[in-house]
């Protein structure tokens, strides 16, 4: 496929899909989504206790 | 070397004033970059050559380009 | 033509982006010059409540509904600017003519559609502002009586920013032919970051203003506007670090969604909408229709939070008991700084309505820290989202799709950052500044506030409510509701509408009570019964 001849290069308008495209197709679950999500809730509860206790105006003080 | 990479709604393409190519995954397009640089001698064996590939924002539709002005930039090291 | 992201100057002269910090940076140092006794900024349109008959001894004629803003506050031109009146409307749209086709040109738009759509906009825009003042919509029950009636909506100015939307609305959903021509002009986030460079002057200025109550209530609003920047940063990263890995399991595991639409619709659907949707459907290296798709939802879905919220969070739920809590939650669930600040500023009018109607004008707010609340949020997310984008192309690139030799660059942060954010933070730090190195409303220093205050209203009052009511008239014009019901869009619906009420806008109301709760405004009912 090498050196084909691309189509030009102009803005695209979003019609160039369908929905299918977007939408199918999911991929099984991998560990390292759950370590993203898992994580993303750890540091959100970790800044969460800390914000309560240094924001002056949190509901801890 | 600099290449603008954009997306024609089927393949991801890259050109600059030496080469052009498109391929619908990324995967695809860096097998095929790093094949046509080594064919061409762009890069010699045991060497390594930087290929900065520039998001042209213009593919993105007039009307969200007020939100957001930056897709992505990315560098792909290329091995001879 | 290409538009590449190169060198860290990239897009200075040609994205809207700088454009709203030129603008509103230039008209905020013409504001400034009246500390040095210099007034070039009094001309600001502003509209006043009216009436078609003026009661005896009452107030409300035509011939003032709009008038200078030097008239009231400029203390080395007055009479000049007095003698303007309706003739602001002229200068306010000659100088912003010059200035936003300036900018239109410098960004290689279409100038003289642009001119045209701008003059159309321009005019509406007065129009409704005008109708929006008439007392009917706009007085409530404690100054009703002055404009002749027994009963008025109580809406203040928010009545105005309804109009506009409404007639924007009309004219995207049923004259589509009219709509597309206007778009070149139609430009609600220019609009709408421009006025948030103004609101900075207006959060600096807050503190002067207050000062002439008193300048232990000038330090008290210094200190809450300090309180509001503090608690949005943490709140914001909190809400963010909890929406996106929800959305993402719900997308994942409930709608089966492939993993990159996921991850653009955790970011689209959480705080910031469509620059989320960009920054990270180019962060795990999407195809650009998937944050194209997101982004049109997502602008629709935005107005109709717009419509609901404002009148939900004042008359249901927190309501004038925690002023700041729904202003807070209002940033962290409305996508797009134009929905979220147009609808904070909403909220803001309604707010303040409420609660001097409530107490029979015992309590009067100042205009502005509602609003400021909820830009507050929308700011800290708007800089936070270049970071997660960041984290995400990093785990996307190395831990997802391990492409051999493919590296992410620190780069990328900045060509992610809102630089409208810069113009607001300097002007409300110089004026913040000014407060506190004169004396922080002590005697001595008064007669310097007082000159910054002839400068800084113009823009942060004037200037301000006329971005967001283009702002207000540009998001209808460009909203088409259809496009709700292109099927196309297929699940990504549902998931937004079960992930937006049933996981969003609660958790966002809960957050925004953890750090906002009690924060009380302070009262300036004194203030305003003696000016």
């Amino acid at each position: 496929m090498a050196e084909k001849e691309a189509a030009s290069t102009s803005t695209l308008a979003g019609g160039e899909y369908e929905a299918e495209d977007v939408l199918a197709d999911a991929e099984p679950w991998e560990p390292i989504e759950t370590k993203l999500v898992v994580w993303s809730f750890i540091i959100a509860g970790i800044v969460l206790v800390i914000g309560l206790f240094i924001v002056p105006t949190s509901v801890l003080h | 070397m600099d290449v603008v990479i954009t997306h024609d709604g089927r393949n991801w393409v890259i050109e600059n004033d030496r080469l052009r190519l498109a391929s619908p995954t990324l995967d695809e397009l860096d097998v095929e970059l790093a094949r046509l640089m080594r064919a061409r001698g762009m890069v010699k064996k045991g060497q390594v050559a930087k290929v900065f590939m520039g998001f042209d924002n213009a593919t993105i539709p007039e009307w969200m380009r007020p939100f957001a002005q930056h897709y992505f930039n990315r560098v792909v090291e290329v091995r001879g | 033509m290409t538009s590449v992201n190169r060198k860290w100057y990239s897009g200075m002269a040609t994205q809207e982006d700088w454009w709203a910090v030129y603008l509103g940076l230039f008209f905020f140092f013409l504001g400034l010059l009246s500390i040095a006794g210099v007034d070039l900024v009094g001309w600001a349109v502003y509209p006043t409540k009216w009436v078609f008959n003026v009661p005896e001894g009452g107030k409300g004629a035509i011939s003032h509904a709009f008038y200078a803003l030097g008239s009231k506050y400029s203390l080395t031109a007055k009479a000049f600017y007095k003698s303007l009146g309706w003739w602001s409307i002229i200068w306010t749209y000659v100088i912003f003519t010059i200035a936003t086709c300036i900018g239109a040109a410098s960004m290689k738009w279409d100038l003289k559609r642009f001119f045209i759509g701008w003059t159309i906009i321009y005019f509406l825009t007065i129009a409704t502002w005008f109708i929006g003042h008439h007392a009917f919509f706009a007085a409530n029950k404690t100054n009703w009586h002055q404009y002749g009636l027994n009963f008025a909506l109580s809406l203040g100015g928010g009545a105005s920013f309804i109009l506009a939307l409404i007639f924007g609305l009309i004219i995207g959903n049923f004259f589509k032919g009219f709509a597309n021509y206007l778009s070149v002009a139609a430009k609600p986030e220019w609009y709408i970051k421009t006025a948030i460079v103004f609101l900075g002057v207006k959060v600096g200025y807050l503190p002067i203003k207050a000062a002439a109550t008193s300048a232990k209530m000038g330090q008290q609003m210094a200190s809450l506007t300090g309180h509001l920047f503090l608690a949005g940063a943490v709140a914001t990263i909190v809400a963010y670090l909890i929406f996106w890995p929800g959305i993402y399991l719900i997308a994942r595991k409930m709608f089966k969604l492939p993993r990159k639409t996921a991850a653009v619709l955790g970011s689209g659907i959480s705080i910031c909408g469509v620059s989320a949707a960009v920054a990270t459907g180019g962060a795990v290296r999407a195809k650009p229709v998937v944050s194209i798709m997101v982004s049109a939802l997502v602008v629709v879905w935005a107005v109709i939070e717009l419509v609901v919220l404002p009148g939900f969070f004042t008359h249901i739920w927190p309501g004038t008991a925690d002023p700041l809590v729904a202003g807070s939650a209002m940033g962290m669930a409305v996508k797009t700084d134009g929905a979220d600040a147009a609808a904070g500023d909403l909220l803001d009018e309604f707010m303040r309505n409420k609660v001097t109607a409530e107490t029979n004008g015992a309590v009067v707010w100042p205009e502005g820290v509602i609003t400021t609340s909820a830009v507050m949020t929308k700011v800290w997310i708007d800089m936070f989202i270049g970071l997660w984008a960041f984290v995400l192309a990093m785990i996307w690139v190395y831990k997802i799709d391990r492409r051999p030799g493919e590296t992410v660059q620190a780069s990328e942060v900045w060509h992610r950052f809102p630089k409208f954010v810069l113009g607001y933070f300097a002007a409300w730090f110089i004026y913040l500044g000014i407060f506190f190195a004169n004396g922080a409303g002590a005697p001595e220093g008064m007669h310097v506030l007082k000159a910054a205050k002839a400068g800084a209203v113009p823009v942060e009052k004037g200037f301000r409510k006329l971005f967001f009511m283009l702002t207000f008239m540009s998001l209808g014009i460009i909203t088409d509701f259809s496009k709700l019901a292109e099927a196309k869009f297929g699940r990504m619906v549902w998931v937004y509408f079960v992930a937006l009420f049933c996981f969003i806008i609660p958790v966002a109301i809960i957050i925004a009570y953890l750090f906002h709760h009690g924060m009380q405004i302070p009262n300036i009912a004194g203030q305003v019964a003696a000016g």
